[in-house]
């Protein structure tokens, strides 16, 4: 099966400061891949990179076989969060679900659903920018499903939001994995994120792969030899 | 398309929202044109305030007086008698020009010996100057006839003969296009014109960098959307806005400042589309492609007055060197002021206007190329160290809400 | 205090020189403004007006009025065509400016001292020709007009003296005071280039405020407890330091090395300019205090910075303007500066007068930075977005 995602070799520089440096990695279809790496580190260069929304100094991505550089078809099957948020401020959400399914070329019919899913109805007329970070980021997300996407690129969707807005996204991705779609999601931490498959940990410009028990047993390992190192704690 | 009138609906709402940007597009051209208008609005220079120092005190100085006191072209200033007074007069500017008659003068004339007439004007101000050494002429010139004639009925001579002598060359002297001389008509649309290129640039130059400061330019990229109908929707509102203002402009200048517009309206309106579109599209890529809203301010403001100056639009362009004129003629402005005053003012058909109509085609096509194709892949930020104002943000106070 | 003071003045030192728009634009664009404009008025005079000539006759009565046309100062006999209709042609597409038809017979109408019309065209469009075009036309048929009128009195048995002294017994020489030569680079170079470097300043004025106060990083200086009016008046001080640096290359290039005339001295220029930018800057302060950001306050500024030259009367004379159109441009600092400027430059008319002009400025600074100041207060002690 030909993977969805195929980075070889990517390289990016800021300016003339190296930020990533041959980054090689495959995604199959129905996985999730969760970019892991501390703040600084690249992850959302990369999650840019990957919706095609930044420019990079070289390598080679094919998103579902499209080389990412030609073409911008490979942008209908996909879905973006961003970290910072990106969402109209001076519009009210149903404008932004409007407008941005418009950019998407997506049906009404998906805006009312997305609507209905991410619990957004009370909201409607509210502007974005006066949402707290729960509902915003189930509104980021809401906005990403639009032209249901078969790829969704997400940054740090889960970072200090509020517990019920944390299960309906965790339950919506579930579901979209269950669905058989691919997830790309950057995390700075590697609690809550059952959803994920495999992790990328990013580090000084070059990524490991584990899965996910590997990469929490190696997070526990750095965090108590550090620990140990500092003479904090002789356990 | 639906896309496309999406887009432009948002961009619509936006400039609707914003108001500071609302009033650049729909009031500060209005503002502009009137503000203009009323300073241009008698476009003739006339009253030129003219000091007589009469030292003769005859009766033949006081036919020179009042050969000036006749014309409005100029107001005498009774309190100069003295040429002391005169001096101050012209430093202070109480006074802009001087006539001297010689305290000699009604003497000289009955020995028959030849006097004269000195007059002073004021070069510090060449508008002043050029305009009152052509009112001094006019005067002169009847006076001296006058005087002509005087003589010749002292010989003896008939009306009709004295007549037959002096017209035996006349001189008609016609001015055309511009008959009076009037300098709304030669300015006014000139600087209306660089308005419209600067307030369509302002206007549609924060379109794509007030998304970038906002972070949702991402949503543009993202989303499988070709880059034509990005530019497409956002430019209309701008486009529609600028071409209104092009109309509002020149019916300020026709109604209230007396401005002559001639000329067929199918090639003025066929200018202003052109125009706009290079406008509206040129400004669209400097938006794309400059990283802040500040940045595209200070420096889209400060092209105006050097390209005006340059344009050959006041100064002549046969009066400028060479590699300025070259430098200037990529500019899109030196064509269409050209294009449009030789329409307008000249009043002349399609195959004068050839040469700036063809160049103001390519103008628009290679520009409207640039704003259609531009990249949707963006240079990633950069973290710019030490530099300020020159990254995506600028000081703005809604930043401590956050 | 003192050294508060030394550690702000150096911040903004290096905060003016980071910001690399604004460095570029002060350091370049006055300078690049007078290159240009020095560039553009260059030829200084509107000389050699393209002259065409329809000449129906072609006699020596003809080629004489051709001869006059020459020697003329400013006419220059560029083209010479055979009908009315081909120098019609040649005014519209611009080749000439100035037409003269002398019709047939004219040499013959001349000898037997019968009528005939000499007619001249002056193309309007342009009033920089049109109107030393006129002059110039004006002086040859005074000239010519009373040769040919000396001929036919002589002619019709009167005395030479006689006929000489109807036409030519009174001389009228022309003096133009200040720029004898009519020079228009005089006139327009430095005018143009200061009002491009107003413009430059006023950019950066338009931070004053703005640029602490809509950072971050003014709850650091809010928590520090210095003074707002010591942060201030430290800041102005440098950007005025920096403005009248900017002016030296530029008034040394125009004054010493293109030679525009400069009748006041250095010592009364420099220090009107100083009382100016005083005043300019107080204002971009102000635009500054009222903005909500770095954009606003740039485009509030240059609202008034552009038109603020074509007000001001410095090219078309203030005094041509409707009567209350005069009263409001008294009000901008810029009015004052370039009739002010124009004043020192040409004419030097002595401290008596130029005092009204120290005055008004330095009144406007007081004005505008009390507005600021009022608007800062406000803002620190109403509760947040109260007056957003």
């Amino acid at each position: 099966m030909e993977p969805v995602i195929k980075v070889n070799n990517l390289v990016q520089k800021i300016g003339r400061k190296p930020l990533l440096q041959g980054i090689t990695f495959e995604v199959m279809a129905g996985e999730c891949l969760g970019i892991f790496g501390t703040r600084g580190a690249g992850k959302t260069s990369l999650i840019h990179i990957l919706a095609g929304v930044d420019r990079f100094s070289s390598g080679q991505i094919t998103i579902y076989g499209h080389n990412i550089r030609k073409t911008e078809k490979f942008k209908r099957d996909i879905g973006l969060v961003t970290q910072a948020n990106s969402l109209f401020r001076d519009m009210t959400v149903v404008e932004n679900l409007d407008f941005i399914a418009a950019l998407k070329k997506a049906p009404k019919a998906n805006v009312l659903e997305m609507i209905e899913r991410f619990n957004l109805k009370e909201f409607l007329s509210k502007p974005a920018a006066a949402l707290d970070i729960g509902a915003l980021q189930r509104l980021s997300l809401a906005c990403a499903m639009l032209n249901r996407p078969k790829l969704l690129l997400v940054d740090e969707i889960m970072k200090d939001i509020d517990l019920p807005s944390r299960n309906l996204i965790l339950s919506e991705l579930e579901q979209f994995s269950a669905g058989g779609g691919t997830c790309v999601s950057a995390i700075s931490t590697l609690t809550i994120c059952d959803y994920i498959d495999k992790v990328a940990w990013l580090e000084g410009g070059t990524i490991t792969l584990y899965d996910l028990q590997e990469a929490q047993a190696e997070w526990d390992r750095q965090e108590k030899y550090y620990a140990e190192q500092s003479g904090r704690c002789h356990a | 398309m639906k896309q496309i009138l999406n887009i432009a609906y948002y961009e619509m709402m936006h400039i609707l929202k914003e108001r500071v940007l609302f009033l650049m597009i729909f009031f500060v051209p209005l503002l502009y044109a009137s503000l203009f208008g009323l300073v241009y609005v008698s476009g003739i220079l006339q009253h030129v305030p003219l000091g007589i120092v009469d030292l003769d005190h005859s009766k033949e100085s006081r036919d020179v007086v009042s050969a000036f006191e006749n014309t409005p072209d100029f107001k005498v200033i009774p309190e100069v008698t003295t040429y002391a007074a005169l001096e101050k007069g012209m430093k202070t500017g109480l006074i802009r020009a001087g006539v001297v008659i010689p305290e000699d003068y009604s003497q000289k004339l009955s020995q028959h010996q030849l006097t004269q007439i000195l007059t002073i004007y004021d070069g510090s101000n060449l508008i002043y100057g050029f305009n009152t050494r052509k009112y001094f002429q006019q005067v002169l010139n009847t006076f001296s006839a006058d005087h002509t004639a005087a003589y010749l009925s002292g010989l003896g001579m008939t009306k009709h003969e004295i007549t037959n002598v002096m017209d035996t060359v006349s001189y008609s002297m016609e001015i055309w296009y511009n008959p009076t001389l009037s300098y709304a008509t030669f300015i006014y649309m000139g600087l209306a014109l660089m308005i419209f290129q600067q307030i369509g640039l302002l206007g549609i130059g924060l379109t794509a960098t007030r998304e970038k400061e906002r972070n949702t330019w991402i949503q543009f990229l993202s989303a499988a959307v070709s880059p034509w109908k990005i530019f497409l929707g956002k430019a209309l509102p701008y486009y529609i806005a600028n071409f209104f203002n092009y109309g509002l402009v020149m019916w300020v200048a026709v109604r209230f400042v007396n401005v002559k517009i001639e000329g067929s309206v199918a090639l003025i309106v066929l200018l202003g589309l052109l125009f706009d579109i290079i406008v509206v599209s040129a400004g669209f890529v400097v938006s794309v492609y400059v990283p802040n809203s500040l940045l595209v301010t200070r420096y889209l403001m400060l092209i105006s007055v050097p390209i005006f100056v340059s344009s050959g639009y006041s100064w002549p362009s046969t009066h400028i060197p060479k590699i300025i004129n070259e430098l200037v003629r990529l500019m899109p402005y030196t064509w269409m002021a050209e294009g449009f005053r030789l329409l307008t003012v000249k009043n002349l058909g399609f195959s004068y206007l050839v040469d700036k109509i063809i160049v103001l085609i390519v103008m628009a096509a290679i520009s409207l190329f640039f704003a259609l194709t531009f990249s949707k892949r963006r240079k990633p930020p950069a973290q710019t160290g030490l530099a300020v104002n020159g990254s995506i943000s600028y000081p703005d106070k809604s930043c401590l809400r956050l | 205090m003192l050294k508060q003071c030394r550690a702000v003045l150096e911040r903004e030192l290096f905060y003016m020189w980071r910001d690399k728009s604004l460095r570029h634009i002060l350091l370049i664009g006055p300078l690049l403004g007078l290159l240009l404009f020095a560039g553009v008025y260059s030829y200084q005079r509107i000389g050699n007006i393209p002259t065409g000539i329809v000449d129906l006759d072609n006699s020596s009565a003809s080629r004489q009025v051709v001869e006059e046309l020459k020697n003329s100062q400013n006419l220059q006999v560029a083209a010479y065509f055979d009908s009315f209709a081909q120098l019609k042609e040649s005014i519209k597409r611009g080749e000439v400016i100035v037409g003269v038809v002398i019709p047939d017979n004219f040499g013959k109408n001349v000898a037997l001292h019968r009528q005939t019309r000499v007619a001249v065209v002056i193309d309007g469009m342009n009033m920089a020709y049109a109107t030393n075009a006129s002059s110039a036309i004006l002086t040859v048929t005074r000239t010519f007009g009373a040769q040919v009128g000396i001929q036919t009195l002589i002619a019709q048995g009167i005395q030479a003296n006689q006929a000489q002294e109807a036409y030519q017994s009174i001389a009228f020489p022309e003096e133009a005071w200040f720029n004898p030569t009519l020079n228009y680079a005089y006139f327009t170079v430095l005018g143009f280039a200061l009002n491009v470097w107003q413009q430059c300043l006023t950019l950066a004025a338009c931070m004053t405020i703005i640029g602490e106060n809509g950072l971050r990083s003014w709850l650091q200086i809010k928590t520090s407890g210095i003074s707002s009016a010591v942060l201030f008046f430290c800041k102005s001080l440098v950007h005025i330091a920096v403005f009248m640096l900017i002016v030296f290359p530029l008034y040394y290039l125009a004054f010493v090395v293109f030679k525009l005339p400069l009748a006041c001295g250095w010592l009364n220029l420099l220090s009107f300019t100083l009382i100016f930018i005083i005043a300019l800057h107080s204002l971009g302060t102000m635009m500054s205090s009222i903005s909500r950001n770095a954009v606003d306050a740039s485009r509030y500024g240059m609202i008034i910075a552009l038109p603020a030259f074509v007000i001001s009367g410095y090219t078309w004379p203030l005094e041509a303007m409707p009567q209350w159109v005069q009263h409001a441009a008294w009000f901008l600092p810029q009015t004052w500066f370039f009739q002010g400027l124009n004043y020192l430059t040409f004419k030097n008319p002595g401290w008596g007068f130029m005092s009204h002009y120290y005055l008004a400025l330095g009144l406007m600074a007081v004005l505008f930075y009390s507005v600021a100041a009022l608007r800062l207060m406000v803002e620190n002690f109403l509760p947040k977005g109260g007056l957003m």
